[in-house]
């Protein structure tokens, strides 16, 4: 679940570079934008957005394969019928 | 590489609640600690980004009879842990007094002016667990350490334990970042490294740091105590949780609603309509329900809010973000999921494992100097702070007692992880951690896993010897950071050998140890299944809780 890092927006502070306990931004330069190293170790538990100092300079993706499955509707369709031949065409 | 001495009388390897709990207790008894922490102490363990729900035992609300508490725990919340009914009772002589320690250094226990009881409970019957504004618990935390007198090194994995006669005198911690190794030399150790994330697969098996718990809880502190002669117990016993579907995140008491199959009907039999007050229990007393709904082909299974009020919706988001959930709410927005609208599917997540290091209800394991507190020993976060603590001050009285060991005599140890390093770190081509950690994650999964019998684990454990040989002999890191995660794996590989071992031990069927070849549960083997090293040689037992 990789930071994405503006870097029009990003100031170079390296917090995000220190708080991340998974070092995904692992080699990167000190006081330029950080590289993300390492993407795919990233849990998204939020530190390097809760530490970055400028709004909307890093945020999170959430990758595909994360992604919650949900129901559209609300309203649970109850079976009708036979539930044996039900599905079978008329 | 570099070798640095670092000396303290008291070390604890962790800066997760137990770490830091440990060591402020620890540093305001009088004595010199140091924080061994391989991330950042400020975002480390599954505490890391919040909490919301604390379990304590009030005498003016609960009654003076705290065995009925207890009780009600085995229920539910500590259904899944197996530890003693003294390790409870100690743990709730002493949590609320950690629940005001914790108000009064800015963690707002009783945000709303009063306790406030909810989640983990059956309707109408006694609640355990209080809510409370954990985001920012590990900030509090690291601070109060420090105003203590702690000293935190983060980026320090440490990696073996220093051992002289029956006593533990010290560790070595490996520097993710820079070549260099850490040589402690503490009168006492204080193991809280977590949970074993990444023993199984993963809720999307190829993408290991899919886990609520984070990715680098991986069994550090139960491997390194096994490998120094320390008793763990129950090292076979797998848990399994339940949540969002692909999105692995933990709260099932955060979420208010009922869980539901596809036409609707409610799964357990405690809820009927989203209850701000008591959740879903159903989801504690049985997590396997949306796989068990899967194989019937009556799934898929649904957290089903829809249908409660804007305050109560206000009220789930505000504890999802306290939960450390804000990346599941922030996700859930901007697909436009909302839950009032919304049924979310809910899945069973993989197995995990590893079992407990063997403490008392001082948090002293089986070695002299070594105490263990938190997921290593005892689980939850009540428990990590509360055990944290005792821990801190077990130690702390401990060292008053004993002379300063003599790190030099450890020579051997700390030459055999030097010259592993340089191996993982001289090889040009190999297996890299990765690659290595899904090879154990596949035997774990296929031989380890929801059904085991004696053919498969024998040829699971053959196996993982092989992989475990391959590891030692071929694996690669290409920087610090790549030295670490190998380091890891080498933890994991000790782990995972264990479970097939102790997995083959336990000739029965219990919980979620399903093996058909011995289908009943053994009520002689209702103990702790322990085992230790004795040279090569994993020794095994049964003791009394």
């Amino acid at each position: 679940m990789p930071p994405i890092i503006d870097p029009k927006l990003c100031i170079a502070c390296d917090r995000c570079v220190n708080i991340c306990t998974e070092d995904v931004f692992y080699g990167s330069t000190k006081n330029e934008i950080p590289e993300v190293t390492y993407p795919r170790e990233c849990v998204h538990f939020n530190g390097c957005v809760d530490a970055c100092p400028v709004p909307g300079a890093i945020w999170l993706r959430v990758p595909m394969s994360s992604m919650v499955v949900y129901r559209e509707s609300p309203e649970y369709a109850k079976p009708q019928g036979d539930p044996h031949t039900r599905s079978l065409p008329d | 590489m570099e070798e640095q001495l670092v000396e303290c009388d008291v070390l604890c390897i962790g800066g997760g609640i137990a770490g830091m709990m440990a060591a402020i207790r620890a540093a305001e008894k009088g004595a010199s600690v140091v924080v061994a922490e391989k991330g950042n102490a400020r975002y480390s363990g599954c505490g890391r980004s919040g909490n919301d729900h604390f379990e304590t035992y009030i005498p003016e609300i609960h009654g003076s009879d705290k065995e009925d508490f207890i009780d009600e725990l085995l229920y539910t919340a500590k259904g899944e842990i197996l530890i003693g009914r003294d390790i409870l009772r100690a743990q709730f002589a002493k949590a609320q007094d950690v629940v005001e320690l914790w108000d009064e250094w800015g963690i707002p226990m009783q945000p709303s002016g009063s306790w406030e009881f909810a989640g983990h409970a059956f309707p109408g019957r006694t609640l355990t667990h209080i809510k409370y504004e954990g985001r920012l618990q590990k900030t509090v935390l690291v601070r109060q350490a420090r105003k203590a007198g702690a000293k935190i090194m983060n980026r320090i994995m440490a990696m073996e334990l220093l051992r002289s006669g029956d006593r533990v005198i010290g560790a070595l911690g490996v520097h993710t970042r820079e070549d260099k190794i850490v040589v402690f030399k503490a009168k006492a150790v204080i193991l809280g490294t977590g949970k074993c994330s990444r023993l199984y697969q993963g809720l999307t098996p190829g993408t290991m740091f899919n886990d609520g718990h984070g990715g680098v809880q991986t069994g550090d502190g139960r491997a390194m105590a096994y490998r120094a002669g320390a008793e763990l117990m129950n090292v076979e016993m797998p848990q399994r949780h339940i949540g969002p579907k692909y999105f692995a995140k933990f709260g099932q008491a955060t979420w208010v609603g009922v869980l539901r199959d596809a036409e609707g009907n409610a799964v357990g039999p405690f809820v009927s309509e989203p209850d701000r007050r008591y959740g879903d229990i159903i989801m504690e007393v049985n997590k396997l329900s949306p796989e068990q709904y899967g194989a019937l082909g009556k799934g898929p299974v649904y957290m089903d809010c829809t249908g409660m009020s804007d305050e109560d919706a206000a009220y789930m988001k505000h504890w999802h973000i306290h939960e450390g959930n804000i990346g599941l709410v922030d996700h859930m927005e901007a697909e436009g999921v909302d839950p009032q609208k919304h049924p979310i599917e809910f899945s069973t997540y993989p197995l995990r494992g590893g079992g407990l290091i063997v403490a008392n209800e001082k948090a002293e394991t089986s070695l002299r100097g070594l105490y263990a507190a938190g997921d290593e020993a005892m689980g939850d976060i009540s428990a990590a702070a509360t055990f944290g603590w005792i821990s801190g001050d077990s130690a702390a009285d401990f060292v008053g007692t004993v002379e300063e060991g003599n790190v030099e005599q450890c020579r051997a140890t700390i030459d055999s992880l030097k010259a592993t390093i340089d191996q993982l770190r001289g090889r040009e081509y190999g297996p890299d951690w990765e690659e290595a950690n899904l090879a154990l994650q596949q035997v774990m999964t296929d031989y380890a896993g929801t059904v085991r019998n004696e053919a498969v684990l024998l040829q699971g454990l053959s196996h993982l010897k092989r992989l475990k040989e391959k590891a030692n002999t071929e694996m690669m890191a290409r920087n610090q950071h790549e030295l670490g995660r190998c380091l890891e794996v080498n933890n994991l590989l000790d782990v995972g050998e264990l479970v097939f071992q102790t997995a083959l031990d336990r000739k029965e069927t219990r919980g979620l140890h399903n093996r058909p070849d011995y289908p009943f549960t053994n009520p002689l083997l209702n103990r702790a299944h322990v085992v230790h090293r004795d040279g090569d040689e994993a020794v095994m037992g049964w003791r009394k809780y």
